[in-house]
């Protein structure tokens, strides 16, 4: 009997060494923890979502009651809602040219050479790497209605009029521009990193024959840089639109929304509407109205992507 | 020269680094299991009490509660932990913790909705309010909002304190127009005065939590409200609320800057710690603050009533009460020092430097202590003003209940939104009282539903 066992032990030890030398095994076996992680985080909470929106679940009365379209419907018949529906468009849109835009001017100017580039490099990404909630109180004073340093250089450079300051959180327009630049901050170290990459990416091969061909600055960007990099590029837009589209904090901690809902987008709608004031199932619903547009965006960005790979 | 042997005994195999993650996650993950018994043990010998509540605007305040409760538990044997974080993130707080079904003993709600909002998750302290009525006089309507849900008969909260929000006014200022800010009108007119002069008044038309209460004093003040007495029908589309639209539309153009459209609940705070504000509505918290650091203004700020309208004069006060969740583990312990903290107000309110207005009639009795006699004011009974603050206050949902309508109307700003779209002319009075009522009614038949 013990004999048996003593022989089994080492059966077993070499069946699992076999085990683990096998890639289908150990392949499926690193991939679950990023699978349990999305399906923990992002899929379930998800799918809680959903089933919130059908609800009539709210702090006040948690009942899972359902109510089929009805928030959905509600929602829509707000004209905050529909206001701030317009608003997350216009701040994912005009985030992502800033950022885009300050992103290639950034990678352009570090792609050349000069003393303390590498310490460019560094710095250039302090944005991203800042804490949020940090950065957007520094903004929050730089746009501060007394004592705005934007304003006061400004006035002292003679380009306005003390009098007549601009309202950078308390003018529709105004705020709106000051939200997306805040937000195109935080984007542009991620787009120079991009653009890098991309430049270094093209041939030098190419750039020099071209430019033996007679092409000039515009010509060589416009029709071999940009579209030698544009796969890149596609992979930064997509990045991009989902994290303007779903951000909250820089509206949150700048103008909470106002003045008047200019700013108001559907990140802090629904934090206000199901967390603030406990209302679970419409915040959900609002929520929800994120996902249509990001699905369409990202079909059509890899779409596009894949053409462009073909 | 190491053989090719030794190499591999001594590098890293990938059979060997899963065996050491395996046996590592593993600890870590049989650690609670094996130390469960103990702590659970351990934990129910030692009573605890945990609290949370919001960073109060008076630091010294925090400072002196965490010592008074530290005392009691000393005294009781029973440790306690007050945990204090800024009042805009309670909200998101209290939902995280009923999620959890964890979290504090005592929860301090900062606003009005909250008591309403989370009565399911919250213990009853119907008893504790009855006994704290007997013994310290009746509760005031302030308190009866936030707290009791007439259609439950139930107190989800035990009404702690509200904060006032009287006028800050520059004496200096409004002597030389020959005016006191007594009336709204008085703002009007005084206001354009003072803004000619350089020195305008101020009331925040941005989305922050004092124009909420501006606004609604102006409202209350003429007559008009949100909803009625039941606090189910809305009633915001009135000749009232409109003439109040007009008037708002009048002192932003003519006693105002552009600016108080961009403003923050500090905003009109610096606007009177500039020397370039003549007026604001806001609690004696700016005062405070100005006296520390300059004792020359603070001694040109005077404090007066909330303005009065045709009809009332009245403020909506900022409320604050204690809840006690039910999924509390001390909840006796909970109820009982609650009943320690409201027996010893008078220490509360002179910690709070007169910042703390109590909700039961007899709790602080008059004259009241700072309030009648500052010596850091000058004159020393420029605060006294404020002991009259009971007769001129309510809060969110008047002339009904405080409840989770009345709070996601002040969540979302529209009372403050119908107001500015006036003011800057994007929309006219008319106008813009006709879609702050719609707003208003879509939240307040959501919330009948629920």
């Amino acid at each position: 009997m013990s004999v048996t066992a003593q022989a089994a032990a080492p059966r077993r030890l070499a069946r699992s060494r076999f085990t683990f030398d096998r890639l289908e095994v150990l392949g499926p076996l690193f991939i679950i923890p990023a699978i349990l992680y999305v399906v923990v985080l992002v899929g379930l909470p998800f799918l809680l979502a959903l089933y919130y929106s059908v609800s009539a679940y709210s702090i006040f009365n948690p009942s899972y009651t359902f109510v089929g379209l009805k928030n959905f419907r509600e929602v829509m018949d707000s004209e905050i809602f529909r206001r701030t529906l317009a608003n997350t468009l216009i701040f994912t849109i005009s985030a992502q040219i800033i950022g885009l835009l300050l992103g290639k001017i950034g990678a352009m100017l570090l792609m050349q050479e000069f003393p303390g580039r590498r310490l460019a490099r560094a710095l250039i990404v302090l944005p991203w790497a800042v804490p949020v909630s940090l950065a957007t109180l520094a903004w929050l004073w730089m746009f501060d209605s007394l004592y705005s340093v934007i304003n006061w250089t400004l006035v002292a450079a003679g380009l306005i009029d003390a009098a007549n300051r601009p309202q950078w959180l308390g003018q529709e327009d105004l705020a709106m521009i000051a939200v997306a630049t805040v937000h195109a901050w935080r984007l542009f170290p991620f787009g120079v990193v991009i653009f890098l990459a991309g430049f270094t990416s093209v041939p030098q091969d190419v750039l020099d024959a071209a430019t033996i061909d007679g092409a000039g600055f515009w010509r060589r960007n416009y029709q071999i840089v940009l579209p030698m990099i544009a796969p890149i590029i596609m992979i930064a837009v997509i990045f991009g639109t989902v994290f303007t589209f779903t951000d909250l904090s820089v509206v949150y901690l700048l103008t909470k929304g106002g003045p008047i809902n200019s700013t108001q987008v559907l990140g802090s709608l629904a934090f206000q509407v199901g967390i603030l004031s406990g209302d679970v199932a419409h915040g959900a619903a609002i929520c929800l109205f994120l996902f249509p547009f990001l699905l369409v965006a990202v079909i059509l960005l890899l779409r596009s992507l894949r053409r462009r790979e073909i | 020269m190491r053989s090719e042997r030794e190499i591999s005994r001594s590098s890293v195999t990938r059979r060997g680094f899963l065996k050491r993650v395996g046996a590592t996650a593993g600890t870590v993950a049989l650690a609670p299991a094996v130390s469960l018994p103990f702590v659970s043990t351990a934990l129910a010998q030692a009573k605890t009490l945990k609290i949370l509540q919001w960073s109060h605007f008076v630091p010294q305040y925090d400072k002196w509660f965490d010592g008074f409760a530290a005392e009691w538990g000393k005294k009781n044997g029973i440790t306690v932990t007050v945990d204090h974080i800024p009042h805009l993130e309670l909200p998101a707080r209290a939902a995280a913790e009923v999620s959890a079904g964890a979290g504090h003993d005592i929860f301090a709600f900062s606003g009005s909705g909250g008591p309403h909002l989370y009565e399911k998750h919250v213990v009853d302290l119907s008893s504790l309010v009855s006994e704290v009525e007997k013994k310290h006089g009746k509760v005031h309507q302030v308190g009866r909002q936030i707290g009791y849900n007439d259609d439950t008969k139930v107190w989800s909260a035990l009404p702690a304190y509200y904060i006032s929000f009287p006028g800050l006014y520059r004496k200096d200022l409004w002597d030389e127009v020959g005016m006191k800010p007594d009336s709204w009108e008085d703002i009007r007119v005084g206001g354009a005065k003072l803004k000619a002069k350089g020195t305008p008044i101020g009331i925040s038309l941005g989305h922050s939590v004092d124009p909420n209460l501006s606004y609604r004093s102006m409202l209350w003040s003429y007559g008009a409200s949100e909803c009625d007495q039941t606090g189910k029908r809305v009633t915001l589309n009135s000749k009232e609320t409109l003439e109040v639209v007009k008037l708002v539309r009048a002192i932003y153009k003519d006693a105002m800057e552009p600016e108080v459209l961009s403003w923050d609940d500090a905003s009109n705070n610096r606007l009177l710690a500039s020397g370039r504000g003549s007026w604001i509505h806001n609690p004696i918290s700016a005062y405070r603050t100005i006296q520390k650091a300059n004792p020359e203004l603070a001694d040109k700020i005077h404090v007066w009533k909330t303005p009065a309208g045709p009809v009332r004069r009245l403020a909506c006060g900022s409320p604050n009460s204690y809840g006690v969740w039910r999924f509390a583990r001390s909840k006796d312990t909970a109820i009982e020092f609650l009943r320690y903290w409201t027996d010893n107000w008078v220490a509360i309110f002179e910690a709070s430097t007169g910042y703390n207005h109590p909700l039961f009639e007899n709790l602080v009795p008059k004259p009241m202590p700072i309030l009648s006699n500052d010596p850091t004011s000058h004159p020393a009974d420029k605060l006294q003003v404020l002991e009259t603050a009971d007769e001129w206050h309510a809060t969110y949902g008047y002339p009904g209940p405080a409840g989770p309508a009345s709070d996601e109307v002040a969540d979302n700003f529209v009372i403050v939104d119908m107001m500015a779209k006036a003011a800057t002319d994007k929309a006219t009075p008319e106008e813009a009282v006709a879609w702050a009522q719609k707003e208003t009614e879509l939240i307040y038949r959501k919330w009948s539903a629920a």
